[in-house]
């Protein structure tokens, strides 16, 4: 397990956010993408390349220390993208030059 | 203009995206369409769990579709008046049931899918979907990039879902921005002959009615892919 | 309110300046399409958003028409099949018959 946080990962976050700090804020409606993920891990670890066991237990370690400032509903879509980077599944610039072409997509008329 | 209340547009109708994406909307496409690419998984088996995850509701409209393969006559009376014909499998449009609510109006109609035409439903404007008959809407049904997408890039959302159409198919999506709701009568599959109403129900699931996917004689969305 | 056009007329949809709560999309303002069902005669949504929602409210009633458009001619650079299109409902205030000259 890597050490220290990805900078893609990190850019995701907005500045001004921080971790929930009391049970009310993790009262939380899933977003559309929140739900998509939930599936994208199942899917990962249905067909062999991430357990969710695994995920879960990396999500708890790296949600509390690496990036503990983001807010807990998005641990599953940046641990698991991390879990993919360490295991060199994805790398770093593919994910980047993917998330450039995604975000453009979503904002081109 | 408050963007709160589901029924106010600005003057354009148009759908106002934020002052950014979503990073982590943005994260997670990417991460799933890398895995898809890298065969890590299926776009069909992420489809499939996100609609077992979600999977209450869509009962009426299966009965709907399940009765019109079998009886030729409920299937003339269900193209004709859907609103009417819904009676016939105890939905009664004019009656709030508690997935069904005065905002859902009752001009019913159900798109009957051909070989040369393959219908898909979306409301631009707001997300109005045919609870009565299908339960609540799928999380990425009520998405800007769903709804915004499919009108402009239908076949690139499709494939999304899995579903890809040759140049012979017209794919005709239906914006439901007045009052009418839709349903998406799907072709009945091969591998089905002298199956009863209830075993063809089964098969006929939410994303078929949806137009995002199509029935298989072994998928029923009442289970995880996985389990066997 | 007499029907002004017929299943299988070809209308394109006003420009105008829409000012609250109308439900005709952006992208079909200025398009041209064919007539391929009626509905029946519904208020008015820019009436009814202001609780004028029946005709006793003040709400003005007028016929619907399901307008089919071909997609290649909705958007520029469509990037699927000539034969794919979209099918929306539009108000008969919001339609003109096409021009000799629309795409």
């Amino acid at each position: 397990m890597g050490s220290t946080p990805y900078r893609i990962l990190l850019d995701a976050l907005d500045p001004g956010a921080r971790a929930e700090t009391g049970l009310p804020e993790l009262d939380h409606t899933p977003d559309p993408w929140e739900s998509s993920m939930q599936a994208t891990c199942e899917c990962l670890s249905w067909r062999g390349t991430l357990d969710n066991l695994d995920r879960r237990h990396a999500e708890d370690a790296l949600g509390e220390t690496l990036y503990h400032d983001f807010p807990v509903h998005t641990r599953s879509a940046v641990v698991t993208a991390h879990e993919l980077l360490d295991r060199a599944v994805i790398t770093e610039e593919e994910l980047r030059a993917r998330m450039d072409a995604v975000r453009a997509r979503l904002t081109r008329q | 203009m408050t963007q709160t209340h589901d029924h106010d547009h600005d003057a354009h109708g148009a759908i106002q995206s934020s002052s950014g994406v979503n990073e982590f909307e943005v994260l997670e496409q990417a991460v799933r369409e890398l895995a898809i690419e890298k065969g890590l998984f299926s776009a069909e088996d992420h489809r499939r769990f996100s609609e077992w995850a979600e999977s209450i509701g869509p009962s009426g409209g299966s009965k709907l579709v399940a009765k019109a393969w079998v009886d030729p006559e409920f299937n003339a009376r269900l193209l004709a008046d859907g609103t009417e014909a819904c009676k016939e499998v105890a939905i009664d449009w004019l009656d709030p049931t508690g997935v069904g609510t005065p905002s859902d109006y009752t001009y019913f109609y159900v798109l009957e899918n051909t070989p040369t035409v393959h219908n898909v439903i979306v409301c631009t404007l707001c997300s109005c979907y045919p609870r009565p008959v299908l339960g609540m809407s799928p999380d990425w049904y009520r998405t800007p990039h769903y709804r915004r997408r499919l009108v402009r890039w239908p076949r690139e959302v499709l494939a999304e879902f899995g579903l890809h159409f040759g140049p012979d198919v017209e794919v005709r999506v239906h914006d439901s921005n007045q009052k009418s709701r839709f349903m998406v009568m799907p072709m009945r599959p091969d591998g089905t002959e002298g199956w009863t109403e209830e075993q063809l129900a089964a098969i006929v699931t939410r994303d078929t009615m949806i137009g995002v996917a199509q029935p298989k004689a072994d998928w029923t969305a009442t289970s995880s892919p996985s389990a066997g | 309110m007499n029907r002004t056009f017929g299943i299988g007329d070809r209308v394109t949809v006003k420009n105008a300046t829409s000012m609250f709560h109308t439900r005709t999309q952006a992208y079909t303002r200025g398009k041209t399409g064919v007539v391929v069902e009626f509905r029946p005669d519904w208020v008015i949504p820019e009436d009814e958003a202001w609780g004028r929602d029946t005709p006793e409210r003040g709400g003005r009633e007028e016929p619907f028409y399901v307008v089919r458009f071909k997609q290649k001619d909705l958007w520029p650079n469509y990037t699927g099949f000539d034969v794919d299109t979209l099918e929306t409902e539009v108000a008969q205030r919001w339609l003109d018959p096409a021009k000799e000259d629309a795409k």
